[in-house]
């Protein structure tokens, strides 16, 4: 089971890295979500090994429990890894709108703004 | 009444207000200005308390440590509070005569307030998990103020900010879901004692390199650092200012928290490491700025190569040497703040920020060029400016552990950092009045030039009242590498839960 989730997380960060490393939006957008979820995975399988340990709610009568305190730690990550994802659909829509194109290639290539600076 | 909280609280409730009084832009500004005044206040209170290395712990909820979070205050931290306080007050107060009030972005003041709360929160945080939340706040907060008033193509450059602390804050949240197996607790002063129990572990070492990937991301460490030149010249000056103050020092900030507090101070070498880290990105900071032309640029490539001096004192870490990097960031983030402000009001006056078309400034305001003057020259390391002297006590370390190439390496960064002040001096200061003339009528350069003059102030009283500085930076390091202290101050609260403690 450790093993299992080992190769997982591995497997994931593999994809997740190359994809952002490719040029498409949508290709980086998938990358950063399925880097943020590899990492959640590696946090939960940070509670030990299951075999044997009931969900942690407490009812009357003390059982083994898996430790609660990742899964904890994950649902926070999680909130904070779709708020930030949320932001970067918002500024890869804007930079598409800004520069016509979803290839960071041909987004980089174009020259840089004369700039102005206002005095009001 | 616990008030440890207080400099993550004031700055939060803040922005709460300024955003629920966004429809009125003066009550904003007057909100938000009263309480970086009082945020200022807070931080020379928590300064004082803690001046002879006292550490006071609030714990939060009531639970026992390592149960729950534990805010922590020592001098170090207090210090921290005090110069984001400086930094963010001048940010407001620039910000206020660099746009008039109609024009400003109704988000601008309530998103610095949120950044504030996170730098903050980084700061006193006693939670290896609660810092991966500080972190948030502060990114998230600085995702938003970066591209607010950012039109058109220099938009693309605060990509490459967002990726990069992006999959830093994954490498993040492994590294705390590996400390929390390790050790079991993911509170500070928990994972200094149990990590004192396992020498010779390899895993803390390997984890301690991962924190030092993540930290290095946030400061700008050789070979991290390349997002951050770009991104920072994207946004006004007010806004640049306090991230080139602020934002790249919490990553020195948790390297210093994390290297001398929590993890073993032996590491088998990693200190070494950390230290040619350091010489490189000195080096390559300082050559990066020497090839830009624009005002911005080179002030940012130099955030690199001061960043490089701190990273190196820590690299050598003897007690003398964690003081002189505190003191140095104490001097840097004044200096690089007034420069940014500086740099933003000579191009407000010249309508540019590009060396070759500016000019003539010199002649018609003296002042600013005078603080220019002390400021670039107190980067650059002339003694008896504050720059000196962490310069000083950084080189004398390194000489005493036999480090001639980094010492080396950091004499010529601070040549280098003299001959790239004086092109901004030639090219905007000294050189002839361009023929579009220098904008004198232009709003608001008069107030733009007192900001960075009160900060001039500021950093020669740090210059010349080094001996009390330096004596409070070595009492701030003395109480940043005693464990014990640090986690009698947690553990001393008996509350809630009954947990054997580590």
């Amino acid at each position: 089971m450790q093993l299992d989730t080992a190769i997982l997380v591995g497997l994931l960060f593999a994809v997740g890295l190359y994809l952002l490393f490719q040029r498409g939006f949508t290709r980086m957008l998938f990358g950063f979500l399925i880097v943020s979820n590899a990492a959640n995975l590696l946090v939960l399988s940070m509670s030990g090994r299951p075999d044997g340990g009931s969900a942690p709610v407490v009812v009357k009568g003390a059982v083994a429990m898996v430790d609660p305190l990742p899964q904890a730690l994950i649902l926070t990550a999680i909130v904070i890894g779709f708020g930030v994802a949320a932001y970067v659909v918002f500024l890869m829509y804007r930079l598409f709108l800004e520069h016509g194109s979803s290839n960071a290639a041909v987004l980089y290539d174009q020259p840089e703004d004369e700039e102005e600076e206002d005095d009001t | 009444m616990n008030w440890v909280i207080l400099p993550f609280l004031l700055p939060l409730v803040t922005g709460l207000l300024a955003l629920v009084f966004g429809s009125s832009a003066v009550l904003r500004r007057v909100v938000t200005t009263i309480s970086a005044v009082v945020q200022l206040l807070v931080a020379v209170f928590w300064v004082w308390k803690c001046r002879d290395g006292a550490v006071f712990c609030l714990n939060i909820g009531a639970w026992t440590a390592p149960l729950g979070i534990a805010i922590v205050i020592d001098l170090l931290a207090a210090l921290m509070l005090l110069l984001s306080g400086i930094t963010a007050l001048a940010a407001v107060v620039y910000g206020m005569y660099e746009k008039s009030a109609a024009k400003e972005h109704p988000l601008r003041l309530p998103l610095l307030q949120f950044l504030v709360a996170g730098i903050n929160l980084s700061f006193t945080t006693g939670d290896l998990f609660n810092l991966f939340v500080a972190f948030e706040i502060m990114l998230i907060a600085s995702y938003g103020l970066m591209t607010l008033e950012v039109r058109g193509r220099s938009l693309r450059h605060a990509f490459p900010y967002l990726a990069i602390n992006f999959f830093g804050s994954a490498l993040f949240l492994c590294g705390a879901g590996m400390a929390y197996r390790l050790f079991g607790t993911l509170n500070f002063a928990g994972i200094a004692m149990r990590a004192e129990q396992m020498p010779d572990d390899p895993r803390v070492a390997i984890l301690a390199m991962i924190f030092l990937v993540v930290t290095g991301t946030k400061a700008g460490v050789f070979p991290l650092y390349y997002w951050l030149p770009k991104s920072y010249t994207i946004m006004p000056p007010a806004v640049a200012a306090l991230y080139s103050g602020m934002l790249t020092k919490v990553g020195v900030y948790v390297l210093l928290r994390l290297f001398c507090t929590v993890f073993p101070h032996e590491l088998h070498g990693l200190h070494q490491f950390l230290a040619w880290l350091a010489g490189a990105t000195m080096v390559f900071g300082v050559l990066g700025a020497i090839s830009c032309n624009t005002i911005r640029s080179i002030l940012s490539f130099h955030i690199l190569s001061q960043i490089g001096f701190m990273v190196l004192a820590i690299g050598f870490f003897t007690p003398l040497a964690i003081a002189a990097a505190i003191l140095y960031i104490v001097h840097h983030i004044v200096v690089k703040a007034s420069l940014f402000l500086a740099g933003g009001a000579a191009r407000r006056l010249n309508g540019t920020d590009d060396l070759s078309k500016m000019g003539g400034l010199w002649k018609l305001t003296p002042i600013l060029g005078v603080v220019f003057l002390l400021q670039a020259l107190s980067l650059a390391g002339i003694p008896p400016l504050s720059g000196f002297w962490g310069k000083f006590f950084i080189i004398q370390v390194g000489l005493s552990q036999g480090q001639y190439v980094l010492v080396g390496a950091s004499v010529l960064a601070s040549i280098l950092t003299l001959f790239s002040m004086l092109k901004i001096w030639l090219g905007a200061f000294w050189a002839p009045e361009p023929a579009e003339g220098v904008r004198l009528q232009a709003k608001g350069w008069r107030g733009m030039v007192a900001v960075p003059a009160a900060m001039a102030v500021i950093s020669l009283i740090i210059g010349l009242g080094v001996p009390f500085f330096f004596e409070l930076a070595q009492i701030a390091a003395d109480s940043a590498l005693d464990k014990q202290r640090y986690a009698d101050a947690v553990f001393q609260y008996e509350g809630k839960g009954d947990l054997i403690r580590p």
